[in-house]
């Protein structure tokens, strides 16, 4: 990987501020660094409470830096005041967060359609783009029914083709599919897969879940207890396309599994 | 099957309160309280001579132009101020005084300012409105979830498409629910006004009537009234069941018995 990294973090870290009668919190992240490379599938597989969602919500810009700094695409992200935050990054940021949060008074393809139309780039091409994805992840003949009137497992699935209709260079991913059963889960999983396949774009996916960290990724971080920072960083070598279904029984699946088990603890 | 049961149900109620208010006709005399069936002929009687129609199509219009004039505002106004918390801190008092206020009271003082015609009762019905309307428009402002609106500018929403495309909608049943409340009052507080000092609408006929001792013309013209705020309540449900169309039905159902 001669590549520059898309995506830098910089000695990354986060502790909540003075409140009212509140001392600042204890350090959530602290020295955190990694980079990323384009086209990558970087999963970060951390305890519960390990500060996964704080990390993502820092580099979607929705939450502020203490310390460190996020460099994507050479520029130096502003991200220490609120009122400079740039969410989304100028839309090149994509985030699937965990709940699926879809417009309740949008029809689902609407809601697909709706980073598109704010963005004023409907027109026939994007739309059937917007077509294709409904299809392709089997939401073909719901397109006109509100969220509540929805499973959780097809919520998740417009949620995450929304993000991928408006064609973000990175997308993160924050234990999408965490709230589903599990073979939801698993269909799910090989959704994001084969259309990842299509088009490869930088994903960053964050989970408790370490068989899914192996399944989905290129490269899985392990993060620490609190303060987070990088316990450990392996390198999936499960060759692509990959069957997320019998990923157990591939060969290298259960040293990686162990190792990455190992450094958690 | 339960529809039917429902209706019939209505109809052994309302019975009962006509069969009750009969006998108080009978027992006091219809002097002081008039029957159902005189008001039943009158009623029928101005209708058919317009007279009814003329006095409650005033009354209605006065209404709804009050209506408008204090709840457009009420609406607006807690979506200009979504992004200045100090400014609805330092309003909140003022506010809360303006709702607890009687503005019933206020009428008199309208009628010397504006007059006794159309002008003083929109000036009553939208002070009553507003306060009615903003109160709950804000907090369907305040009820919005934080995390759509930031959903809405990851995916590159600007402060116009996150007011248009997420916060109204998300306000609209806050709104609906406001306007509903505030329906009674404002034909309330049109038919006060009018009692007060007017030449015409249905308190007119109110006020006439009662120095007239004709109490059978006092309850036609409140009978006017009551079926007034029924239609407009019937209205206000056609709206809200095309606005809201995308609401679970089970959350819909228990507004719509409300």
């Amino acid at each position: 990987m001669g590549e520059a990294p898309l995506l830098e973090i910089k000695g990354l870290g986060k502790r909540f501020a003075a409140r009212q009668g509140r001392e600042p919190s204890p350090w959530v992240i602290q020295g955190l660094s990694f980079s990323v490379q384009p086209g990558e599938f970087l999963t970060i597989v951390g305890p519960s409470g390990a500060g996964k969602s704080t990390l993502l919500n820092m580099i979607a810009q929705i939450d502020t830096v203490s310390e460190g700094e996020i460099v994507f695409n050479g520029e130096a992200l502003a991200s220490r005041d609120a009122r400079a935050l740039r969410p989304g990054c100028g839309r090149r940021i994509g985030y699937v967060t965990q709940d699926d949060n879809l417009l309740p008074w949008r029809t689902t393809f609407d809601n697909v359609l709706f980073p598109i139309e704010v963005q004023g780039r409907l027109d026939a091409e994007t739309r059937a783009h917007a077509e294709m994805l409904v299809g392709a992840v089997g939401l073909a003949g719901f397109e006109r029914y509100y969220p509540h009137e929805l499973s959780g497992g097809m919520r998740k699935r417009a949620a995450l083709i929304r993000t991928l209709a408006y064609d973000p260079p990175v997308i993160l991913m924050d234990e999408p599919f965490a709230a589903v059963d599990a073979q939801t889960r698993a269909q799910l999983q090989a959704d994001l897969l084969r259309l990842w396949n299509l088009k490869r774009k930088t994903i960053i996916f964050v989970t408790h879940d370490i068989t899914e960290a192996i399944a989905l990724g290129d490269r899985a971080l392990v993060l620490s207890r609190q303060p987070a920072r990088i316990a450990a960083e392996h390198t999936i070598p499960i060759p692509r396309p990959r069957k997320v279904e019998d990923i157990f029984a591939v060969e290298g699946f259960a040293t990686v599994y162990e190792r990455i088990r190992a450094a958690i603890q | 099957m339960m529809r039917w049961r429902t209706y019939t149900d209505r109809l052994i109620v309302l019975a009962v309160i006509l069969a009750a208010w009969q006998v108080g006709s009978f027992l006091v005399g219809p002097y002081w309280l008039s029957s159902p069936g005189a008001v039943a002929a009158r009623f029928c009687a101005q209708i058919w001579n317009g007279e009814l129609i003329r006095h409650g199509g005033y009354t209605v219009e006065e209404a709804l132009i009050g209506t408008l004039v204090g709840g457009v505002p009420a609406v607006l106004l807690p979506f200009l101020l979504r992004r200045h918390p100090v400014m609805v801190a330092i309003l909140d008092p003022f506010m809360v005084g303006g709702y607890g206020a009687p503005k019933l009271a206020f009428a008199p003082l309208f009628i010397l300012w504006f007059g006794i015609g159309i002008e003083s009762k929109i000036a009553l019905v939208a002070g009553v409105v507003f306060f009615i309307v903003y109160f709950n428009a804000l907090s369907g402002v305040r009820a919005l979830d934080p995390r759509l609106v930031q959903m809405a500018q990851i995916a590159g929403a600007g402060e116009r498409h996150v007011a248009r495309h997420v916060v109204l909608p998300a306000a609209v049943p806050h709104i609906l629910a406001g306007f509903r409340i505030a329906v009674p009052y404002a034909i309330g507080g049109a038919i006060i006004a009018e009692l007060i000092s007017s030449n015409r609408g249905l308190g007119y006929l109110v006020q006439t009537g009662a120095m007239n001792f004709d109490t059978t013309s006092v309850f036609s013209a409140i009978l006017a009234a009551t079926l007034i705020v029924h239609a407009a309540n019937w209205l206000l449900n056609a709206a809200e069941r095309t606005l809201l169309r995308w609401r679970p039905p089970a959350q819909a159902m228990l507004d719509a018995e409300n």
